[in-house]
């Protein structure tokens, strides 16, 4: 039987919707034979998404050389497809939640910056133990909590009460939100990425990333739990649980060194020294997806 | 850009043979390995105590420590000269924090589900106190009204006489205090003029005392501890005394036990026996 609350969301009329291009994009690449042409024409069809995906393009964040990306063609001549794709996934979705207002700003701005730590360090985790998912893990980490936006927009009061109960009982915000609302973020997110036809792998870490051994796709979904966890303890947490952790016994670790990937060489004291000054980081993200941004550079 | 000879007057120069004798001698005797570009600090440092021995150069001075038979006084000045005492009280917030809201609670917890309402904390480089003192408050205000019931102990140890002798004194200024929470400070200082002192409630749950951590005799028979903190000492080592200092550690802590070292060092090529664990904003090491 569906949980109740899914039900009311599955009839809810004003949930936030992706804009159609960016839903064509995610159709396009899809198909097999879809070429360079096509992509960037369908972007270009929504100028304001285009000048985005450039923008973050030429970013620090996706740059390698020194050229300027000047169009949508040269970008995925230079990156490829995926990474277009993964920047097009990535900005649309931030564009479509990012903007909705909530009566707790301050917690939508913590949980934000929780959601691109952990895409950020999940890239870090997958440069250091070379797992070439190709910035999915960069993706998957930015969204695997997409339905606390949903919760916190439509079930606020309810949210908030699951947020006090997670930190009075120092437990996950999972299973506070599972008492007082009977449904997690986990199934939430699930339930939009494929309402909103996100790549499947999304909606598997958006389901499985606090279980990461019955996801489908198990590397980008162990690479994001362990990410999540990282993300929590430099204190970039948007729940009210502030757990310790051995990051050796978690699934998502198990599950990777069982498919051979050498955890036991990674330098863990190093990568959570690395990641203390993340924070930078995040910000330098969040003002060049930020819209205002955008703006002045189109005026300038 | 080398100094010019003409203007270093003050010191004789220590030439590169003397360096690395006077490196390995201290290195046998503490475990602080003075690398080849510390050089120029390692001459700043003994510079003074060529001039207390009224020595001419550090030849002579290495000899003294070497050959003289009352060479052990001269070594402990020694060793005050070469270790940076460098601490303050709530060193590292989140380190403190994580021993308050976890690794304390999870210890109290387990000992009193035994029955065995007994806690031993140990400062190992306790400098000048501040880090046990720290601990002490930090057990008062973790146990509250059940302090009575407690058999605590926070055995602080360092090998400088001089920072010890400011420990036992207990008396701070100010600044070291910077990072101390405003109703800590009132409830377990006692201001005297400009000064802080510890108070007693706090003091008697410390001991301090001389220990080398080279003396692994004297090192193995510190035994049973909760929690040790041995913080921003491991830095002084190179890593093979690290590695024998750090497996001494280990067999110091009951099973359970938690090693806190200091905020930015890493046990990653010393040590696989302990467990890491992941504490908001700090990281603590385990034993199983
Ligand atoms: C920088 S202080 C750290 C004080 C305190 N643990 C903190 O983190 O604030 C380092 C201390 O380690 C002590 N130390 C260095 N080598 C030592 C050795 N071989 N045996 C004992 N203590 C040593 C020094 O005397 C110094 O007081
Ligand atoms: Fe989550
Ligand atoms: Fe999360």
């Amino acid at each position: 039987m569906e949980r109740m609350i899914l039900q009311t969301i599955r009839h809810l009329e004003d949930l936030p919707t992706l804009p159609s291009v960016a839903v064509e994009v995610m159709g396009l690449s899809r198909s097999p034979d879809v070429s360079i042409k096509d992509i960037s024409e369908c972007i270009h069809k929504d100028p304001p998404l285009a000048a985005k995906v450039l923008k973050m393009a030429n970013s620090s964040f996706y740059r390698r050389g020194s050229q300027d990306i000047d169009t949508l063609h040269r970008a995925i001549l230079l990156m490829g497809l995926n990474e277009v794709i993964n920047i097009t996934t990535s900005v649309s979705v931030l564009t479509s939640l990012g903007s909705r207002k909530s009566q707790g700003q301050s917690l939508r701005k913590k949980f934000w910056h929780h959601c691109i730590a952990t895409g950020l360090i999940a890239r870090r985790i997958d440069t250091r133990l070379r797992l070439r998912l190709q910035g999915r893990e960069f993706v998957g980490g930015l969204l695997h909590d997409i339905g606390k936006i949903i919760l916190d927009e439509y079930f606020h009061d309810q949210f908030m009460q699951a947020h006090s109960l997670s930190i009075e009982r120092q437990c996950s915000m999972f299973e506070a939100e599972n008492e007082v609302l009977g449904a997690t973020h986990m199934e939430i997110g699930h339930f939009l990425a494929q309402k909103w036809g996100l790549p499947p792998y999304i909606a598997d870490v958006s389901l499985n990333h606090h279980r990461p051994q019955d996801a489908r796709f198990k590397d980008i979904t162990s690479v994001v739990s362990i990410a999540n966890l990282l993300a929590k303890a430099k204190e970039l947490s948007c729940g009210g649980d502030t757990m310790s952790f051995v990051l050796k016994d978690q699934q998502g670790w198990h599950i990777l060194k069982k498919m051979g990937h050498p955890m036991d060489s990674i330098d863990l004291e190093r990568i959570t020294f690395e990641i203390e000054d993340i924070g930078e980081e995040v910000k330098e993200y969040i003002s060049t997806i930020s819209d205002q941004e955008i703006q002045e550079h189109a005026h300038a | 850009m080398p100094m010019p000879e003409y203007l270093n007057t003050s010191q004789p120069g220590m030439p590169d043979e003397i360096f690395r004798l006077l490196r390995d001698f201290i290195y046998e005797h503490s475990g602080i390995f003075f690398s080849d570009n510390k050089k120029a600090q390692l001459e700043n440092r003994l510079a003074l105590r060529l001039k207390m021995n009224n020595l001419p150069d550090f030849d002579k001075y290495y000899y003294m420590l070497k050959y003289d038979p009352q060479a052990s006084r001269e070594l402990r000045a020694l060793f005050d000269s070469v270790t940076t005492n460098e601490t303050s009280f709530f060193r590292s917030p989140p380190q403190i924090q994580a021993f308050q809201e976890k690794a304390l609670p999870e210890i109290l917890e387990k000992r009193a589900a035994q029955g065995e309402k007994i806690l031993r904390l140990w400062s190992a480089g306790c400098s000048t106190g501040d880090e046990p003192y720290t601990l002490g408050m930090v057990v008062r205000e973790v146990l509250g009204e059940k302090t009575p019931e407690w058999d605590v102990k926070i055995f602080a140890s360092d090998i400088s006489e001089k920072a010890l002798k400011s420990a036992r004194a207990a008396v701070y200024n100010d600044y070291t205090l910077r990072s101390v929470p405003p109703d800590i400070k009132k409830k377990y200082f006692i201001q005297e003029g400009s000064q802080f002192r510890v108070c007693d409630d706090v003091r008697m749950l410390v001991e301090l005392q001389y220990l080398n951590f080279n003396d692994d005799k004297r090192v193995k028979l510190m035994r049973g501890f909760d929690i040790i903190f041995c913080r921003n000492v491991l830095i002084y080592f190179d890593d093979a005394a690290k590695k024998r200092f750090v497996s001494q550690l280990y067999d110091n802590l009951n099973p359970g036990g938690y090693l806190f070292i200091g905020h930015s060092e890493s046990l990653h090529n010393i040590s696989r026996a302990f467990k890491l664990v992941h504490f908001p904003g700090a990281l603590g090491y385990k034993k199983e």
